[in-house]
């Protein structure tokens, strides 16, 4: 019987066929052609063969008698043969049907032992053999895998490290397939554990946040983390002198609770406290600084979120250098009111950044510098060019009650009457007229009426529009607004009007000032009048 | 002394002294206050000769527009208080727009131009930096997209702009003290140059090693125009947020005047109530198809204020439509869109010339009060950043008009006709962004809250829109 060189088992030496069913083989005729057997079921009128271990293992059993070079198939072999002009001989396939050839293995203890359970592939056999009781030679060089068939080898380091997903439960997938399907399972046994966590704290709002968490976190302490926080502020706050910006940081170091650490009192005292919040307005940058050395030492709690504002959003060295100079005393006094603060690992100077930032806002020494209309003051003439000016969004919204910012035709028409004269808004001749108060030019100013510091009528401090010295502080800074219905009774009219009359402007530049002062005051008297 | 004269003398004198100041402004004059205008005066002035010159040069009257800018000159610089500033930067625009009537002009002033991209960048570190907008538009998408993903194990981020570690790493560290522990993380960041993809990865996953997060970042070097929505990579069963800051705008540049020719201009195709219904309710791909059509005018739905009477009409935008039409087909859990809150995609230039003088003076006004004047970082920040801004909204038209920053309730519309559903932001990302302010000490910012949507706002003017959507069905 033909069988491959070797020992034959003495379970199945070559026997004729292996029954699906039992153990007795039966002698069926051989099949027409080749086709493959489900799994597990090998074909009942197969060739088993029995291959002792040695030859399994075996590799390049063919070796060249010239070369020592082994090949794993005798057909190999014989080509190679022929390269050294050696007889050879190819085996041909044989004209009579080929038995289809099952193979088992020779581990007594293996399931694949039994004839029933052979496998068809002499690969196949040889590659269980090795996988399943032989040594694992080859390993896997990014894992600990351990391989004894190659090619399993290699396939395996293909895929390794290229995982694509990691489930909950800390296993790994490179295939999507295959971690869904875990997840479905697995995600059942986490949900349950996560419920249960979850159930008995409540959630009163919404975020992802532990319920101990609580938004309204004011202070920071220092290296201590007290979870008891009070959701009322307002409590903390009164009972904490400014300096001690510390306060419990929540174990969760995230967003909220990196944010909650910076502002302490200062978050929470301008919206509850005004009393408060004054008293410590001197301390105002000191509180700044507080946050920072708040967020520093909250970030010495080995949280990373709180790390945030440092790391986040922690200004640039060049900023903190810019400002540094410009507010010295600021710097050393946060400094001062930072050491009491507790340790902080990032140092004072990265806390100062922000502190130089709040600093060069608290420039002026006003919380806004150059504020809004609500908060325009008015420079005591002359007025130096460093100082505040009006912000640009003020001074829009005066050209625009000025019906300035429309493109008014009238506005237009003057130019185009003038072009050589640069037309300007009523406003901005009479602001600037107003400037002139303090001149010398004495007689300008009255003659334009408005250097008449004693008037204190409402129309003449509508019309001048700045020099709170002269005329009082102004907080009207609608005065624009006020000059023209001053003027005219309305923005617009007084516009045209001032416009129109463009045309004659140069002529009345001989006439000067007095001139013009008069009319205008007059005009001005006529309504006081 | 006080003389009774005919009002109509009146107007007369305040022009002549202005008129004498701004003839000899440097020349000792009788009148020794022509010398120095107060800013408030100096501020007026420039507002107005800016509109002028605008208006010139508007109907192309380059003669008068050159005076104007002349005198603009005069007072106008990039060192002086914000007011002088922004003319400084609008009359450079108006320049550069008139001599686009020179090409070879234009080019040639431009040729020895350096544009160097890591400038670009550095200056939008430092608005970062120095602003706290980004930072409050970080925190507040962060938040939102924690809240989205409340519960997923598997989370897909999209940022459309990716430059600025510091908003992942924020992530980063509060999705890990997540009570369910952190998901598998992955992002996916789009830019220009590999060079900011290739830190921001280094950075993140540096992040992501110390904190114990699964965590993967795809890079992919593009730009928003071009990119291809496979490359993103969406895989099924994860949960995916988009992060728009100041990005989507951009897609709206078309070419204007294509679409006027192509379509009859005037409200042929506005649609009443019913109609705007209909729309809502169009399969997505009708929509797209409306949108990449002319002109949609529709009706807010509440006829009763006088300003919603008017229609509010979109730009058709073939490329925003697309797009958004792309992202939608992502089925996003969530996405997060940052934009300027200003009109700036009137075709008219008066109109945004008026509009980007409110805008961007309110943006001086917050530099002027954050940061010393004498800064160079703010400096640069109004060059390189504000004034390409400005000189791309004003000087530039068609598709290289990039900068067509358009209002909420616009990009509103847009979402909700490409098929997204508002989801509102909530009142924690509120008081932690509060609290980021008070922090920092940043004074006069606000954050205003409209219909789940968040205004960053300077002085209660809104400067930016926060607004986070959804992915949803038609039913």
């Amino acid at each position: 019987m033909p069988a491959e060189v070797g020992n034959s088992s003495p379970t199945a030496s070559g026997e004729a066929s292996v029954s699906s069913s039992g153990n007795q083989p039966p002698p069926p005729p051989p099949t027409a052609k080749k086709k493959r057997n489900l799994p597990g079921m090998p074909d009942p009128d197969a060739e088993v063969i029995a291959l002792s271990p040695k030859t399994l293992l075996a590799t390049n059993r063919f070796v060249c008698e010239i070369c020592n070079k082994g090949f794993q198939r005798d057909q190999n072999l014989q080509l190679h043969r022929r390269g050294h002009n050696l007889p050879w001989k190819l085996r041909q396939r044989s004209g009579k049907e080929v038995k289809k050839r099952v193979y088992v293995c020779p581990e007594l203890t293996c399931v694949h032992h039994d004839p029933s359970r052979a496998l068809g592939d002499l690969t196949g056999i040889k590659k269980h053999f090795c996988r399943k009781h032989g040594e694992k030679k080859w390993k896997c060089e990014k894992c600990s895998k351990k391989y004894a068939v190659q090619s399993d080898w290699k396939a395996h380091s293909k895929i390794c490290g290229t995982r694509e997903y990691k489930c909950d439960c800390g296993t790994l997938f490179s295939r999507r397939d295959s971690f869904i399907t875990h997840r479905a399972f697995c995600d059942a046994l986490a949900e349950e554990s996560a419920k249960a966590e979850t159930q008995p704290q409540p959630q009163p709002q919404p975020q992802p946040y532990p319920p101990d968490q609580d938004p309204r976190l004011t202070m920071p302490s220092p290296a201590t983390e007290k979870p008891d926080l009070e959701p009322d502020p307002k409590v903390k706050i009164s009972a904490s002198p400014p300096p001690p910006p510390p306060a419990a940081v929540q174990p969760s170091a995230t967003v909220l609770s990196s944010i909650l650490a910076d502002p302490p009192a200062a978050a929470e005292l301008p919206e509850n406290h005004p009393p408060q919040v004054l008293e410590e307005q001197p301390v105002r940058t000191n509180l700044i600084g507080s946050c920072s050395s708040s967020s520093t030492s909250s970030s010495s709690n080995g949280h990373t979120g709180n790390s945030l504002i440092a790391g986040l959003f922690a200004p640039s060295t060049s900023s903190a250098s810019l400002h540094s100079q410009q507010a010295p005393a600021f710097t050393d006094l946060i400094r001062a009111m930072a050491q009491p603060d507790g340790p902080s690992d990032l140092g004072p100077s990265p806390s100062l950044e922000p502190i130089s930032l709040c600093l060069s806002t608290n420039h002026g020494g006003s919380s806004s510098l150059f504020g809004g209309p609500e908060r325009r003051q008015y420079a005591p003439p002359p007025p130096p060019p460093s100082q505040p000016a009006m912000s640009a969004t003020a001074l829009l919204q005066k050209a625009a009650q000025m019906g300035a910012t429309a493109t008014n035709a009238s506005l237009l028409r003057g130019l185009g009457i003038v072009p050589s004269q640069p037309s300007s808004g009523a406003a901005e001749n009479i602001h600037w007229a107003s400037t002139s108060m303090d001149s010398e030019n004495a007689s300008v100013a009255s003659g334009l009426g408005l250097g008449l510091p004693s008037d204190g009528s409402s129309g003449l401090k509508e019309l001048m529009m700045g020099t709170p010295s002269v005329f009082g502080p102004s907080k009207t800074t609608l005065d624009f607004l006020g000059l023209g219905m001053a003027v005219g009774g309305s923005p617009n009219g007084s516009l045209s009007a001032l416009i129109t009359s463009i045309g004659g402007g140069l002529d009345v530049a001989a006439t000067a000032a007095p001139f013009g002062g008069g009319d205008f005051s007059g005009k001005e008297m006529g309504r006081r009048s | 002394m006080v003389q009774d004269e005919g009002s109509s003398s009146v107007t007369s004198s305040p022009l002549q002294y202005f008129s004498l100041m701004s003839l000899s402004p440097g020349i000792g004059s009788p009148y020794p206050w022509l010398k120095e205008l107060k800013s408030e005066d100096r501020g007026l002035y420039l507002i107005h000769h800016l509109l002028v010159c605008a208006n010139h040069v508007a109907s192309s009257s380059i003669d008068n527009a050159n005076l104007a800018l002349e005198r603009i000159s005069l007072h106008a610089s990039p060192d002086g208080d914000a007011m002088q500033r922004i003319a400084a930067y609008f009359t450079e625009a108006l320049a550069d727009r008139i001599l686009k009537n020179w090409p070879g002009l234009h080019k040639a002033l431009n040729s020895t131009k350096i544009t160097s991209i890591t400038e670009r960048i550095l200056v939008q570190k430092l608005f970062f930096e120095l602003c706290p907008f980004l930072k409050l538009s970080y925190l507040i998408t962060n938040q939102a997209i924690l809240e989205a993903m409340e519960g997923e194990k598997m989370v897909h981020i999209i940022d459309l702009y990716a430059f600025e570690p510091a908003q992942w790493i924020n992530l980063l560290q509060s999705l890990s003290t997540r009570p369910e522990g952190p998901p598998h993380l992955r992002i996916t960041g789009i830019h220009e140059q590999k060079e900011v993809l290739e830190q921001m990865a280094f950075r993140l996953t540096e992040e992501a090693e110390k904190l114990d997060i699964p965590f993967q970042f795809n890079p992919i070097v593009c730009t928003l125009e071009n990119l291809d929505v496979e490359s993103l990579r969406v895989k099924t069963g994860e949960a995916l947020a988009i992060s728009s800051v100041l990005q989507l705008h951009s897609l709206l540049a078309i070419d204007d005047e294509m679409q006027k020719r192509s379509s009859p201009p005037s409200a042929s195709k506005s649609l009443n109530s019913n109609n705007l219904q209909r729309v809502l309710h169009m399969k997505q791909r009708t929509l797209g198809e409306w949108l990449e059509k002319d002109l949609i005018n529709i009706y807010s739905p509440s006829p009763d204020s006088a300003s919603a009477s008017s229609p509010l009409s979109l730009n058709a935008s073939p490329k925003m439509g697309s797009f958004l039409t792309a992202l939608w087909g992502l089925s996003p859990k969530l996405m997060v869109i940052t934009e300027q809150e200003s009109n700036q995609n009137g075709s008219g230039l008066m109109e945004r010339v008026l509009e980007a003088l409110n805008f961007y003076a309110a943006m001086f006004d917050c530099l002027e009060s954050t940061i010393p004047r004498a800064s160079v970082e703010r400096q640069r920040v109004e060059k390189m950043l504000f004034g390409e801004e400005i000189k791309n909204i004003i000087a530039c038209e068609g598709v290289k008009r990039r900068e067509r920053h358009e209002k909420l309730e616009k990009w509103s519309l847009r979402l909700e006709l490409a098929g997204f559903g508002r989801v509102s932001l909530s009142y924690s990302g509120m008081l932690q962004a509060g609290r980021l302010l008070q922090s920092y000490g940043f004074d006069g910012y606000n954050i205003k809250e409209e219909n789940g949507c968040f205004f960053l706002c300077w002085q209660e003017r809104p400067m930016f829109s926060v607004s986070a959507w959804r992915f949803r069905r038609y039913d």
